[in-house]
Order: C-alpha cells, then structure tokens, then sequence
C-alpha cells in the first residue's frame, strides 16, 4: 500500500430531536458506512454535570451516540445523533463544537419534545434547520403553524422528510449548508476575507 | 496550547469535554491529543508495525488505509474516543499516522464559507 500524503478535511453535522422521532432512521439513510454507535465513559469531568455518586456503588456510567459519514473527495462529512437524554449536554457541547449546524427532526404528534434541541442551537448561535418528519398527518399543518407552534424565528428553514429516504434527508442537509452560508455572510455575499487563503 | 499543558490539565479547565485522563506510554507526542476533537480523520503513513506493536495500534493502522475518524476507531475497537486520542497520538508521535484536524473556523466557530461551498456542491451531486 502506497503512503497517503492527501489532506482531509473532516465536518460535522448534528441530528437531534426528541426520542423516538427518527433521529437513527436519519444517520442510517444518510450514512455511507453501517452507522455505528460509540459508548463514551463519563469522567471526572462531567460528574458535576451527571452526578454518578448518587447512585450507589455507581463510579462511571456511558453515553451511546450514534454517528453516520458521508465522504465527498477530500471532505468527509460526519452525522452525529444526539443522546437522547438532556442531562447529557455535555455531549451536545462536544458535537456543536465546530459543527456546520444541526437538523433537528421533529414530529409534529409530540412537538414538545424538540423544544430543548431548539433551545439549545437557539441559544449557542449554531445554525440549523427543522425537518418534520412525515408521520401520518404532519402535512396537515402548513409551514407557518410550525413556525408559530415552534416559535422559530423566521429565517430558521423548515423542510419536510421523510427519515427512511437517502434522497430526502439529503434535502435537509443542502437547506442546512445554505442556512449557515447565508448565516455566515457567504453565499452570495462571500466577503472579501472569506476567500483570501486558497483551499488547496 | 504550550508543551507543558498536560492533557489532565486541559480535562479539569474543560468540564464540557469529555476526556479520558490516561498515561501515555511511549510515543508521547507534542500533540495535546485531549484536543483533538472526535471528528479528526487519521490516515496511514506508514505500514510496516514496529516490532511487537500492540493489537491496539495494528487494527488503527489497518483501519488508516483510508481516512477514518477518532470516533470511527472508538465505535471499532470498542474504547472510548479518548483511549482513541491517545492511541492515535502514539501513532502520529512515531510518524506512522498523519492526523486531519478540523479546519480552523470562521470568527463565529463554524467552518468557513468556503469549505460550507464545496460541501453543498458535494451534497447537491448525490
């Protein structure tokens, strides 16, 4: 085998959504590789953040994350599933880090549910877009009744899926690169920084 | 990152992260590989094991043949990816691997604009 002297550029998309809602039906239509699934150890670090101590003769407790990749020449694209539950927001932190942004799947029987991954992007400026997932009669309601059901704000993209479709979650991920482009002044407005240092 | 920021160091300043706070035998390298976020991709540079390399190391370097990530060695190995930082980082330390970190970000932590082109030009051809 022959020396691989190529550069790589690795980026990060975050799914998230309530539990239940399609997040690793998602990851799995995208991803080109069988998703696999990492367990992390909760370290001294996070004992404050997931206090093991106080289940008893409990020392360290894991997270299961799920995680798809999509290669595109030298850029390959990873899709990480959120852990479902909040109390592990450490681990959201760790994923938005650097992230392109986030999709975050909904199902409009039980909205509820992605208020916190709302929040959350809400409130780290992290770019992303809602995707209602088609469960049967989600499109009875119309983009602006989510909008207002969701109180997003009104640049925030909507788009409908359907999880199980490669083609259709793809759909999500081009509305999320487009939102962050327009986020980030690219686009058509690239600035004249933007393009200073060549790529390659 | 100066040299003599240890990795347990950088774990206790971090609370967020998630980083296993682990002696690295051997290899120690210049990278803080408490860092490397989960996503960086790992490629082989080198093929041939040093004498009586670890199991560990093998299967990394196996897997290196293409890019492949620190969270990717994780799930295949069964460790952590903070066992998987450390790991790598023995390897790039004695030249076998070259480590692709994310690119640096724009002013608001996101990637830059033109990385975020060529992706949605790499998402539209699919």
């Amino acid at each position: 085998m022959r020396a691989d002297r190529k550069t790589y550029i690795p980026l990060k998309i975050v799914i998230a959504g309530g539990f239940g809602v399609g997040k690793t039906t998602m990851v799995q239509a995208l991803s080109e590789i069988p998703p696999l699934v990492t367990e992390e150890a909760l370290t001294t670090a996070s004992v404050g953040l997931d206090d093991v101590s106080a289940v008893p003769g409990k020392t360290t407790t894991t997270v299961a994350m799920d995680f798809g990749r999509i290669s595109m020449d030298d850029l390959v694209l990873y899709l990480f599933g959120t852990p479902g539950q909040d109390r592990f927001w450490f681990m959201w932190d760790e994923l938005a880090r650097g992230a392109v942004g986030a999709v975050v799947l909904v199902d409009l029987r039980r909205v509820d549910d992605c208020f916190p991954a709302i929040d959350y992007f809400e409130s780290r400026a992290l770019p992303f877009v809602v995707a209602v997932n088609r469960f049967p009669g989600a499109d009875a309601f119309p983009d602006d009744e989510v909008r207002d059901a969701l109180a997003l704000r009104t640049d925030t993209p909507i788009v409908r899926v359907d999880a199980r479709s490669s083609t259709s979650c793809t759909t999500a991920l081009i509305a999320l690169v487009e939102h962050a482009l327009a986020r980030s002044g690219g686009d058509s407005h690239a600035s004249t920084g933007t393009f200073a240092t060549p790529l390659s | 990152m100066t040299p003599d920021e240890t990795a347990g160091e950088v774990a206790s300043s971090e609370p967020g992260r998630v980083v296993a706070v682990y002696d690295v035998n051997g290899g120690s390298t210049g990278r803080d590989s408490a860092e490397l976020p989960m996503e960086s991709l790992v490629s082989a540079t080198q093929w041939t094991p040093w004498p009586g390399m670890q199991a560990e190391y093998r299967s990394i370097l196996e897997m290196a043949g293409r890019p492949v990530s620190l969270v990717e060695i994780g799930a295949a190995l069964q460790i952590p990816v903070g066992v998987a930082r450390v790991l790598v980082s023995d390897l790039a330390g004695a030249g076998y691997v070259a480590v692709h970190e994310p690119e640096p970000t724009g002013d608001d932590g996101r990637p830059r604009a033109a990385v975020l082109e060529r992706l949605l030009e790499g998402l539209r051809a699919r």
